[in-house]
């Protein structure tokens, strides 16, 4: 069960991964310069570099699941 | 004897929202000339009455059936954290979150990135009101529930702060810890105490923050919708709209967060599936990688 979850996390962490990278090209088109202005690109950079953050470490704590699942998960 | 007679009840305020739901989708199909998306945000907007009192009537039902007791234990040792009231709100609030985050992101990066994807957009409008109605119906659902049973176990007593922030001191990393003591000024030689049924993390950091990110989606959706039933200026519209994106943003990092710090102690996953905290079997974890000994409680 502890796999799998790991599992589950790891395809949720690949997904906002993508959503980062979405985020932080989004910020740095010229599209978005013109259209939604400074603001929005610097809530993007910054939204994006975050999620990418926050997604790394739930990565690393699924893949330390996946490898020993009893000793990475407090059980 | 009461439980069935609670399941009946919430299944026919589930019924009856559903035939008025019904009955609007079939108004609307033919007394207006609108697209499939404005359709939608009217439809969806003289549903909310009905969506909320659903959530309250689920919340009621809670409180009647799950009261708050003393902490409950069992044979084996287990102890009950969550009252299954809570364990059916948070599923279902969790599904409304799985179907209206992916939905709503797309509706902002697909216009950021000028991408169509592969539904038409009043799909994943139709798909994010679905979801977001999940949500309002829980939010409702919650807050009813812990109206009736005066439960305030995650809730942080204004004074308590400081002692709370000393305990956060201890459980978070330690350059976190580093940055928070010299920013809050946390004196880290006085002892934290104990922070009760749930960790200082959560009552601190996890409860609040999904309380401020949940609170503030919700009010901007609503706001955002309510422009097709009432005038709303333009330049309202706007900042609700960005503030709505930040609430979505701030969900998808909470998300991100909840799941790594419960996958770091799996008997809390189990917990919030089954109410109940197993038996510990190793030895307790404590600061930093681990949260301290999570005792239980009926929340």
């Amino acid at each position: 069960m502890k796999r799998l979850a790991a599992v589950l996390g790891l395809v949720w962490c690949v997904a906002n991964l993508v959503v980062a990278y979405w985020m932080l090209t989004g910020g740095i088109l010229a599209k978005t310069a013109q259209h939604e202005g400074i603001v929005a690109q610097a809530s993007l950079l910054l939204g994006g570099l975050l999620v990418a953050i926050f997604a790394g470490l739930l990565a690393r704590q699924c893949l330390r699941m996946f490898a020993a699942p009893d000793e990475a998960s407090g059980a | 004897m009461r439980g069935l007679l609670g399941l009946l009840v919430a299944l026919v305020a589930t019924a009856v929202t559903a035939a008025l739901f019904m009955n609007i989708v079939g108004q609307a199909g033919v007394a207006q000339p609108w697209g499939n998306e404005l359709d939608d945000n009217f439809i969806f907007v003289r549903a909310l009455p009905a969506i909320l009192a659903t959530g309250v009537a689920y919340g009621l039902i809670g409180g009647w059936l799950y009261p708050r007791g003393a902490a409950a234990r069992r044979g084996d040792g287990a102890v009950r954290r969550f009252s299954p009231a809570t364990v059916l709100l948070h599923l279902l609030i969790t599904i409304g979150f799985v179907i209206a985050l992916p939905t709503g992101l797309w509706q902002y990066m697909g216009g950021i990135l000028d991408v169509q994807g592969p539904l038409p957009v009043f799909m994943y409008y139709r798909i994010h009101y679905i979801g977001a109605a999940i949500i309002l119906a829980s939010v409702a659902a919650f807050v009813t529930y812990w109206w009736m049973t005066g439960d305030r176990s995650l809730v942080v007593a204004p004074r308590e702060w400081p002692r709370y922030l000393r305990g956060l001191a201890t459980e978070v990393h330690p350059m976190v810890r580093r940055w928070m003591v010299r920013l809050l000024r946390i004196d880290t030689a006085q002892s934290a105490g104990s922070s009760g049924t749930f960790t200082f993390y959560e009552k601190t950091f996890m409860f609040p923050g999904w309380a401020v990110a949940i609170t503030l989606i919700t009010v901007t959706g609503l706001l955002k919708l309510l422009r097709y039933a009432i005038p709303i200026p333009g330049t309202v519209v706007f900042v609700v709209s960005t503030l709505h994106v930040t609430a979505m943003v701030m969900l998808i990092l909470l998300t991100l967060d909840h799941l790594r710090y419960y996958f770091a102690r799996w008997p809390l996953v189990v917990a919030i599936f089954t109410g109940w905290l197993p038996p510990r079997r190793t030895a307790p974890r404590t600061a930093p990688s681990g949260a301290p000994a999570a005792t239980g409680g009926d929340e």
